[in-house]
């Protein structure tokens, strides 16, 4: 059972204010060691020198998209096996389709609540204690 | 941490320049200068708007954002084309975007049905009913049967959360399918500088099977010597895997030519004995003919590195400017402390000067090292108070639809300049009066269609916006090709409203300026769009509260050109300290052209004149500051004093005559309105290193009030100013 606190995640979105707001439902549910990107790139550049237990990202960015940067960690040999969470608008269903041949382990549908955060995220690293 | 109003608050920030980009990228697409890229920058923009709104719950902008996105998402992939008719739907939906955010961001409610017309046109350009319902059946957060199964990670006994693939053991049966590799690895010191980590690698070949290094540390030099970014330590020793020779391959892809490796498949021991596990040695011989993992680049591949370093790649050069949010307050403050430590240092070179010689020389070399970085400090806070005027530019095409939505005339709004930048004060103070002057020449100064036909011009009119850095001003300019002012209309008016005497004589460019008159208003029936109370002498007033002026030139049947200079900065100016008798005044220095002794062949008396200078072959008018502020002069006669230079704002040349110049300084602008009101003549004042005060003076107006004093008929009534810096 992972533990909450000790879960390092990292958000991607190219919005300040919705990484913020991500970040506070994160930390609501206890997580702590939240790393923030604001694009594809930069993430994985910060996920090939931290390591993280997941990436949470977001699908529209300039520069790499969510879809690109799932690639691209996939692809890279030090984070190929990191757990991948998609966000996606509610219309997206073609994304989460490409997202899943990409080798997304789960996606979640902005807006979201603590809750459904929550089971997302346990449905891919197990319960959080 | 944050609260949620704050997050709010900056969301909306964040709209607010989506809103601009959307607005930016929309109007380059139309005039035909956008790319793909542009209409992707106009879809992302809604989009975040739209998922932002959700996160926020503001809902009626998200429904109103999901159509429009929809919409965008259809020109994004051809299906809709850019038609005229499409972007006057798209362009009115931006307009419908930036009302609806504005309204929740105030708090307001939406009215039932405000945005349906709009969105309406947007359905009907799909072609179909409504565009997918922003909820369609997905409002638990999930696609229904989307055949989706979340993939859970692998157990956790790795900062990664994957389980290796567990060899079987290494003494298992040998003849398993799986095959012995002697791999030699050493990095090179470009491979860390690409920011990869030989750690990860090497727990990336353990996931595929049984790995037995060896770290060779002999080239591990004494703790000392140590550089933190150079590899020091190498591996060698055996894997044994099925995996196909590709996986390990794989594995090394991204380091291959960063660093030294042989990976080489040993000969399969004979089947009935089981393969002792190879002994490792840190000098194991890689004989075998190698077969060589290096040089397989793949192209495209996507390598983290490359971006690390920076500036290789073409992707490079579109680098998104990266910037960080501060309170306008901090920068306030520091930019107080910069004008505090401007006077201190005044205060210094006071003191330095009263010293000996030999004390005084040492001291002043650092003084002024100290004063050019003081500058240099100065000018990059200044910098980032600076905005670019574009930001109040961009509010502007929208309010010309809005009125050729209105009048029925046809305009289109020109704008260059944009990026000039100028203090954020003055941009944010700019956006009234621009309005003002934009909603005047569009409702008044352009004429309708069927006029403008008549008289043989386009039917569409023009106005040109434009900015740039002139000097130490920042000049904006608006220009339209209308019908110009009727000078007998305003005339007339100004009579009626007993703004002039009813039988005074005035030149066109005099009567043109009657519109900045408070009271003033020719528009015979108040309209909608100017008549809002507000007139020029309003917008004259807020440029000339912002330290600026306005010139007016009109040319009947031509069009109008109202030209705004205003001041870069409102905290600190290049100024010229001058000395009239026992008076100290400090003059912009961006407003001198020349400073120069007249000699006696230069100076000449005319009729009604206190004098002329002789310049170069051009005779230019004196303006005599003790004559105007009615203070002693020490000099006897023009010979003995300085004239300066300056230039009105129209270009003409006049020459001021003060006693003498006392030095450049750096001073930092107090305003005296607050206490004294406004004083013709001068713009404000400042505080010296011996903590006197001094009046800054207004150059414009000066030439304006010597003018004034010279007319016939006048008397020279000298302003009442005196400056006491006793």
């Amino acid at each position: 059972m992972p533990a909450a606190a000790a879960l390092k995640v990292l958000i991607v979105d190219d919005q300040f204010s919705v990484r913020q707001m991500t970040r506070m439902t994160l930390e609501q549910l206890g997580i702590r060691n939240v790393y923030e990107s604001e694009n594809g790139k930069d993430a994985l550049n910060k996920a090939s020198v931290q390591p993280l237990d997941l990436i949470i990202s977001d699908y529209n960015m300039p520069e790499m998209d969510g879809l690109a940067l799932l690639r691209a960690v996939r692809g890279h040999p030090a984070v190929r096996k990191l757990p991948f969470i998609l966000l996606t608008g509610r219309g997206d269903r073609e994304l989460v389709v490409k997202a899943a041949q990409a080798g997304v382990n789960n996606y979640l549908v902005k807006p979201f609540t603590q809750v459904t955060l929550r089971e997302k995220i346990e449905q891919v690293i197990g319960k959080l204690s | 941490m944050a609260s949620l109003d704050e997050l709010k608050r900056t969301f909306f920030d964040e709209c607010g320049e989506l809103l601009q980009d959307m607005e930016t990228g929309l109007t380059d697409l139309q005039d035909g200068s956008g790319s793909e890229d542009t209409v992707h920058a106009v879809f992302r923009a809604v989009h975040s708007i739209k998922g932002g709104a959700g996160i926020f719950g503001f809902e009626g902008l998200v429904e109103f954002a999901h159509v429009f996105e929809t919409v965008l998402d259809s020109v994004r992939h051809g299906t809709l084309h850019q038609t005229p008719e499409v972007f006057t739907v798209l362009l009115t939906s931006s307009d419908m975007l930036s009302d609806l955010v504005g309204m929740s961001r105030s708090g307001e409610a939406i009215p039932a049905g405000h945005a349906s017309e709009c969105k309406q046109a947007l359905e009907q350009l799909l072609g179909k009913g409504p565009a997918g319902s922003s909820n369609g059946g997905e409002d638990a957060g999930d696609f229904a049967g989307l055949d989706f199964k979340p993939v859970p990670a692998g157990g956790g006994d790795d900062d990664f959360g994957f389980t290796p693939v567990r060899s079987d053991d290494a003494d298992g049966p040998a003849g398993d399918g799986k095959k012995s590799y002697t791999i030699t690895f050493r990095p090179r010191p470009e491979m860390l500088r690409n920011a990869n980590e030989p750690l990860y690698i090497l727990r990336e070949l353990r996931g595929l099977g049984a790995l037995d290094l060896v770290a060779d540390l002999s080239g591990l030099p004494p703790l000392s010597d140590i550089q933190p970014d150079q590899p020091y330590v190498s591996w060698s020793g055996t894997l044994r895997t099925d995996a196909p020779r590709k996986a390990i391959d794989d594995v090394f892809e991204f380091v291959v030519g960063d660093c030294d490796l042989s990976v080489v498949e040993e000969e399969p021991p004979p089947a009935a004995e089981a393969a002792p596990p190879p002994e490792m040695h840190d000098d194991v011989a890689v004989a075998a003919p190698a077969a060589p993992v290096a040089e397989h680049k793949k192209p495209g591949r996507s390598q983290p590195a490359a971006d690390a370093e920076g500036g290789k790649g073409g992707s490079a050069n579109k680098k998104q400017a990266t910037t960080t949010r501060v309170d306008l307050d901090k920068i306030d403050r520091v930019v107080n402390m910069v004008g505090e430590l401007i006077i201190a240092q005044a205060m210094l070179g006071q003191v330095v000067q009263g010293l000996s010689e030999e004390v005084n020389g040492r001291l002043s070399q650092v003084l002024d090292q100290t004063i050019h970085h003081t500058r240099e400090l100065k000018e990059s806070v200044m910098s980032m108070r600076a905005q670019q005027v574009g930001s109040v530019f961009q509010r502007m095409p929208r309010l010309v639809r809005e009125l050729c939505m209105k009048t029925g005339k046809k305009v289109r709004l020109e704008m260059t300049g944009e990026s000039t930048e100028v203090d954020r004060t003055i941009v944010e103070r700019l956006a009234d009066p621009l309005t003002h002057i934009i909603r005047n020449s569009a409702d008044h100064g352009i004429e309708s269609p069927e006029d403008r036909l008549a008289v043989g011009k386009s039917e569409e009119g023009t106005i040109h916006l434009s900015a740039a850095q002139r000097g130490g001003r920042i000049v904006i300019e608006i220009k339209d090709d209308g019908a110009g002012i009727n000078t007998e209309r305003v005339l007339r008016k100004a009579k009626e409203k007993n703004l002039v005497d009813q039988d005074v004589s005035l030149t066109d460019d005099e009567i043109c300026n009657l519109i900045f008159l408070p009271g003033f208003s020719t528009a015979d029936t108040v309209s909608d769009i100017s008549g809002r109370g507000v007139g020029m002498d309003v917008v004259r007033r807020n440029i000339q509260d912002l330290g600026g002026r306005v010139t007016l030139k009109s040319e009947r049947g031509k069009g109008m050109t109202i030209q705004l200079a205003l001041p870069l900065t409102l905290a600190v100016m290049d100024g010229m300290v001058i000395k009239v008798g026992e008076n100290i005044y400090v003059m912009p220095m961006s407003s001198i052209v020349e400073c120069l002794h007249p000699g006696s062949s230069e100076a000449y008396n005319l009729l009604n004149t206190r004098g002329m200078l002789k310049l170069r072959g051009e005779l230019v008018q004196l303006v005599y500051l003790s004559d105007l502020f009615d203070v002693k002069s020490n000099a006897r006669g023009i010979l003995e004093s300085v004239v300066i230079i300056t230039e009105a704002g129209d270009g003409a040349k006049f020459g001021l005559v003060v006693d003498e110049l006392c030095g450049h300084q750096q001073v930092v602008i107090k305003s005296i309105e607050d206490s004294y009101g406004r004083v013709p003549g001068i713009a404000a004042a400042t505080i010296f290193g011996n903590g006197k005060v001094a009046l800054i003076l207004d150059v414009e107006k000066l030439s304006e009030l010597s003018a004034e004093s010279m007319m016939p008929g006048n008397s020279t009534q000298p302003v009442v100013v005196s400056a006491t810096t006793h």
